[in-house]
Formats: structure tokens, C-alpha cells, sequence
């Protein structure tokens, strides 16, 4: 017992510093994944300040409403909100949300996909064939009018993990078919044909040779993941059917529209979080446009 | 002349794109089954709460078609196979936004609203986005490529909806040049010149907000990147050292390759309108299915949500179908299989 927790300590050690050597020399090297991941980076410094946020950020009318931004108090550094909540402590708690929804969706649809993928890409035949169909019959039903009846079915019982796994359920079939695809050109290579013929077994031909190869393209899928359940998420939000009780960069933005907010000339409470969403998903789109021309150079500019 | 294989082909398609749609419908069904609490019945009492009076016979036609479509009558082989006939005839049983109409008859008027607007700006950003995407790889390093290549790169990730909210603040709240609601002047169903300039001038905001995010992001993006793949193959290497003229090699080298792939994506994504944009209708309460969609679901209308839903399945199925039937057509590469 002793000696496979270490064995599995020692892993994930190996993995986590390979992942990050891996993105150092990203880091170092493509311009557009350095602005994205410093970018991403400085979003979630941005988000983590909401741990800090004082008890009494959600209740109403604790202080003057309607107020623009000005410097005298960090909660009036952004201004506050039509029912006098401060907007600064919206915006940094509504970061967070929208990233932790979004990394529980990135980290369960981008594995699913990835097994699935890896399972159809090394089996073959028909389970293959059973999976990719699966896979399809998934990337025909219309993602956001499924997640619309989603919400309408389960209103009461949405919380933040649950909504990150509802939007897992339209966004595993895009990894899935990348991963076999690249799964299915790898399967090809010299060096597994001898890893095959060295006798090594299946599981241990998909750890050593093949994730070092798949890792790149999971992280891109991860990536591309986030900025998806990010974007449902807000868009689910911004027409009311997401969790409007909490603060997400997407609720921010329904309440405002609700409160009339762009009419009344109230910008600071409708202008921050579409900045911050649309930083969210620059940065996001930079770190996998800038990871996959590391990864394949084809892409890379001339 | 139509060929065995050519046959055959059609037939393996048309099974596939029956048991796709199985399997999808098979799929939300069990979702409506996953349904903690009973919501047929809370439905229809919170109706007559209301102190309304309802047709009973339309009151039993709603109760019987609810639970069928949730599955809730007989033994689970007959709840499915109700549901499913249910789904392949589309008959959702009457609607409660406007109750004894069929929900099917609500979304029939909704429908060419939709096309109709999701259609025309799908094609007409395929068009932009294409030309842009192409000159600009065709005129690398310039001073405009760069630009157009940067815009792209922020507007690409911006979902239309952003897009739609900046519109509507920046063109009919800073600049009052357009209307704030989409289509609503044609209720009275007339169709006088006045009529159709009014319909064209409603629907230019939500167009543009899906034209702008379209042309500028994804198509220009992927012609660019199609058209730097062309020009770097040899073949297109060769032409130039020939001494071609460039208008020659970018209508006969380049636009040849580039439009397969690029009328492939178009054909997805005009499939793909019944599940796009819908959120652009909600935001300029434009009446389409998207806004359909969302008011059955803020009164709790569930025969018309899934209906819409299951609209949307049929489309992108059938898109995927034609699509995968006249690919060989279009692109002599591709053989039957």
C-alpha cells in the first residue's frame, strides 16, 4: 500500500514537472502562448483577491448605490451597482466562479474525451467504431438548446460544480475525436511498431509511448474546453438561465441588462465584466493558438 | 447515370442518419427521465392556479402528451417508444405560451424567422471572411494584413452575444441609428415595401453581430491559414518561379483548393443555425426559435423547448446528411466508400 502511494506520489511528481519544464519552453519560445498565459495568469491573481472580499459583499444596498468608480475605498474602486453591491468584489468573485466552472468542465470532458479517444484510436475495429459513433450522435445534438432544457429541467438543483458538469456533457465529443485521430497517425510510427514487438503490454505502450506524444494536443483540448465552458456559460447567464444568486462574469452582466443598466448610462457595472470575459477568452484562445504552432509547425508564421 | 456504389453509399448514409438521430433522441430522453420531481403535474397546476379556464379536452391532450414525452405512462419499452413516435412525427402536444395551439405549429411559424436571418448572415460572413482571409494571406507582411490579423486574433474568441450587447450600445444607445427590437412590424402580415424596409433595418443589428464575429473570426482565420498552406506547397513554389501572373495563380492555384474545405464548413454551418445564435434573438427579442426557446422556458413550456430542441437535433443531423451526400459531388478526391 505504502509502496504504490509512493510509486503514485512519485507520478505525479514526474508529470507535474514535465508539464512544467513542457510549458516553460512554450513559455520561452512562441510569443503569442508567453501574452496568453501571462495574461490568463493575471486573471486568476485577479480572481483569488475575492478571497478577501469582506461578508457582507452580497448583501444589498450596504452601501450607496449607484456610484461611479472612484478611488476612495476598494469597494468603490469600480463603482457599485443599481442594489448597492460593490462591483469590485462582483467582478473578482465572478472571475473565480467563472474559472472554477470551467476548469471542473475542462478537467472532466477533456479526460473523458481523451479516454475515449485513446480506447477508439488503440482498439480498433468495432469498439472503435461503436465509440466514434457515440461521439457523433453527441456532436448532432445542438449544444446550448440541450443545456437550455438542461436548466429549465434542473433550475432548482444548480449549483457551480453541478452547472461545470452539465456544460461537460456538450463538450467531450470535440477531444474525443482529436485524440483518436492523433492516436490513429501515432499507432503508425517506427517506434510503436518496436515497443509492440518488444513485448511491452498495451497499458504500458499508451504511458510511455504515447501520452508523452498526446500530452501537447490534451493540454490544447483543455484549453479550448475552458474557453468553451466559459463562453456557455456566460451565455447561459446573460439571458437568465444560469445560477443568478451567485456572482459569474455572466450573471454580472444579466443583472446589469436586468437593472436596465446600459440605458441609464451605469457603464461601470456593465463594461467591466464584458472586458474581463473578452480578456478571458483572448488570453485562453492565445495559450492554444500559441501551443498548438509550438506543437505543429506548420502553423507556425512564416 | 447512377452507379451501384453510388447507391449503396446512399443507403449506409441514410441508416447512419437514422440511428444518429435515434441514439441523440434516445439520449435526451433519458434526461427528461432523470427529472427528480414530477413537472407534468406541477405544470398543469400551476396553470389552473392561475384561475384561468382551459378547454378541458386541450387540458387532457396536454397532461397525455407531457407524459408522454417525459415517459411517465406504461411500461418503460412503451414510455420510450411513445416517446420516440412522438419525436419522429413531432408532435410536442399543445403549448402552454399560447395553450391549445401545438407547440409543433408555434415553432413551423418561428422557423423561417431563423433561417431567414441566421441563413443570410451565415452566408454573407462566409463571404466577407473568405475574401479578407484569402488577400491578406496573399499579401503577407503588409501593413493592412497585420492589422486585420490582430483584429481577428480579439475578435475570433468573442462570442456573438458580447458581440450583440457592444452593438447595441454602441448603434441604438450612443448612435441611435437603429431600432432596438428585431422584426416586430410584420405581425399584422402584410407585405408593403414599407414593411420589408422596416424588417431589413430591424434585423441589421442582430446580422451584424453574427456577420462581424463570423467574417472576421473563423472564416477569415481558416481561409488565411488555408491559403499560406496552399501557397506553400510546391506546386504553388513552382508557378511563382515559373513567372505566372499573381491573379493567375490566386483564381486558379489557390482559390480551387481553399473553396472545397471552405463550402464543407459553410454546408456545417448553415446546419449548425438551429443551435447557433439563439441567443442573439434573446438579446434583440428577435422572433426566432432561439427567443421562442427562451420564453418557453421562463413560463415553463416544456413541450415547446423540447420541440425546439428536438428541431435542432433534425437539423444539424439532416445538414450533416445532404452534406455528406453530395461531398463526393463536389470534390473529385473523395470516392464513395
Amino acid at each position: 500500500m505504502i509502496a504504490t502511494s509512493k510509486r503514485l506520489l512519485s507520478f505525479i511528481k514526474k508529470y507535474v514537472i514535465n508539464v512544467g519544464k513542457e510549458l516553460y519552453t512554450v513559455y520561452s519560445r512562441n510569443l503569442k502562448f508567453k501574452v496568453g498565459f501571462t495574461l490568463f495568469i493575471a486573471m486568476i491573481i485577479l480572481g483569488l483577491f475575492s478571497l478577501f472580499s469582506p461578508p457582507w459583499y452580497k448583501s444589498w444596498y450596504g452601501i450607496p448605490k449607484d456610484k461611479p468608480p472612484s478611488l476612495t475605498s476598494i469597494h468603490m474602486l469600480l463603482g457599485t451597482s443599481s442594489n448597492g453591491r460593490s462591483i469590485f468584489w462582483m467582478i473578482t468573485n465572478g472571475i473565480l466562479n467563472s474559472i472554477v466552472i470551467s476548469l471542473i468542465t475542462a478537467v472532466v470532458a477533456s479526460h473523458i474525451g481523451l479516454f475515449m479517444g485513446i480506447t477508439a484510436g488503440v482498439k480498433g475495429g468495432l469498439v472503435d467504431k461503436l465509440l466514434m459513433f457515440i461521439t457523433d450522435s453527441f456532436i448532432v445534438i445542438p449544444g446550448l438548446p440541450l443545456l437550455i432544457v438542461l436548466t429549465m429541467l434542473f433550475k432548482e438543483y444548480l449549483t457551480i460544480p453541478a452547472l461545470g458538469l452539465m456544460i461537460s456533457i456538450t463538450s467531450w465529443p470535440w477531444p474525443s475525436r482529436q485524440v483518436r485521430a492523433i492516436v490513429l497517425s501515432l499507432r503508425e510510427r517506427d517506434f510503436m511498431v518496436t515497443a509492440r514487438l518488444s513485448g511491452i503490454g498495451t497499458g504500458k505502450i499508451i504511458l510511455t509511448e504515447m501520452m508523452p506524444h498526446l500530452l501537447g494536443w490534451h493540454f490544447i483540448n483543455a484549453t479550448n474546453t475552458v474557453l468553451y465552458a466559459i463562453a456557455t456559460e456566460a451565455g447561459l447567464a446573460v439571458v437568465g438561465l444560469s445560477i443568478l444568486s451567485e456572482d459569474t462574469l455572466g450573471t454580472i452582466i444579466y443583472w446589469a441588462l436586468n437593472y436596465a443598466a446600459l440605458y441609464r448610462g451605469i457603464w461601470w457595472w456593465i463594461v467591466p465584466p464584458i472586458i474581463m470575459l473578452v480578456a478571458l477568452f483572448v488570453s485562453l484562445y492565445l495559450i492554444s493558438t500559441g501551443y498548438t504552432e509550438y506543437l505543429n509547425p506548420r502553423f507556425r508564421r512564416r | 447515370m447512377i452507379s451501384r456504389t453510388l447507391l449503396v453509399y446512399i443507403a449506409m448514409r441514410t441508416v447512419i442518419f437514422f440511428i444518429t438521430l435515434l441514439t441523440a433522441f434516445t439520449f435526451v430522453f433519458f434526461l427528461l427521465k432523470a427529472m427528480p420531481t414530477n413537472a407534468v403535474e406541477n405544470i398543469i397546476a400551476s396553470m389552473t392556479a392561475q384561475g384561468q379556464v382551459y378547454d378541458p379536452k386541450a387540458l387532457i391532450a396536454l397532461r397525455k402528451s407531457l407524459y408522454e414525452l417525459f415517459g411517465l405512462t406504461g411500461s418503460v419499452m412503451e414510455q420510450y417508444f411513445k416517446y420516440l413516435y412522438r419525436f419522429f412525427v413531432m408532435d410536442y402536444g399543445p403549448s402552454i405560451i399560447a395553450f391549445p395551439t401545438p407547440a409543433k405549429d408555434i415553432i413551423m411559424n418561428r422557423l423561417p424567422w431563423t433561417i431567414g436571418l441566421l441563413g443570410f448572415s451565415t452566408v454573407i460572413a462566409w463571404v466577407v471572411g473568405n475574401i479578407i482571409g484569402t488577400l491578406t494571406a496573399f499579401f503577407e507582411g503588409s501593413r493592412i494584413s497585420k492589422l486585420l490579423e490582430s483584429v481577428a486574433v480579439v475578435i475570433y474568441p468573442i462570442p456573438y452575444y458580447i458581440m450583440a450587447l457592444i452593438l447595441v450600445y454602441l448603434f441604438a444607445f450612443l448612435i441611435p441609428i437603429f431600432p432596438l427590437t428585431g422584426g416586430a412590424g410584420i405581425i399584422s402580415g402584410q407585405f408593403t415595401i414599407e414593411v420589408i424596409v422596416d424588417l431589413i433595418r430591424r434585423s441589421m443589428l442582430p446580422a451584424l453581430s453574427i456577420i462581424i464575429t463570423g467574417a472576421l473570426g473563423w472564416w477569415f482565420l481558416s481561409s488565411r491559414t488555408l491559403t499560406i498552406n496552399v501557397l506553400s506547397e510546391d506546386f504553388s513554389v513552382y508557378a511563382e518561379l515559373r513567372g505566372l501572373p499573381r491573379t493567375h495563380i490566386l483564381r486558379k492555384y489557390v482559390l480551387k483548393n481553399i473553396l472545397l474545405p471552405q463550402v464543407t464548413a459553410l454546408g456545417l454551418s448553415l446546419g449548425m443555425i438551429f443551435s447557433g445564435a439563439l441567443l442573439t434573438e434573446i438579446i434583440f427579442a428577435y422572433p426566432g426559435l432561439g427567443e421562442l426557446m427562451y420564453r418557453a422556458v421562463s413560463t415553463g413550456d416544456y413541450a415547446t423547448a423540447i420541440g425546439v430542441l428536438s428541431f435542432s437535433i433534425l437539423g444539424v443531423a439532416t445538414a450533416t446528411y445532404i452534406l455528406d451526400i453530395i461531398y463526393p459531388l463536389i470534390d473529385p478526391r473523395v470516392r464513395y466508400r
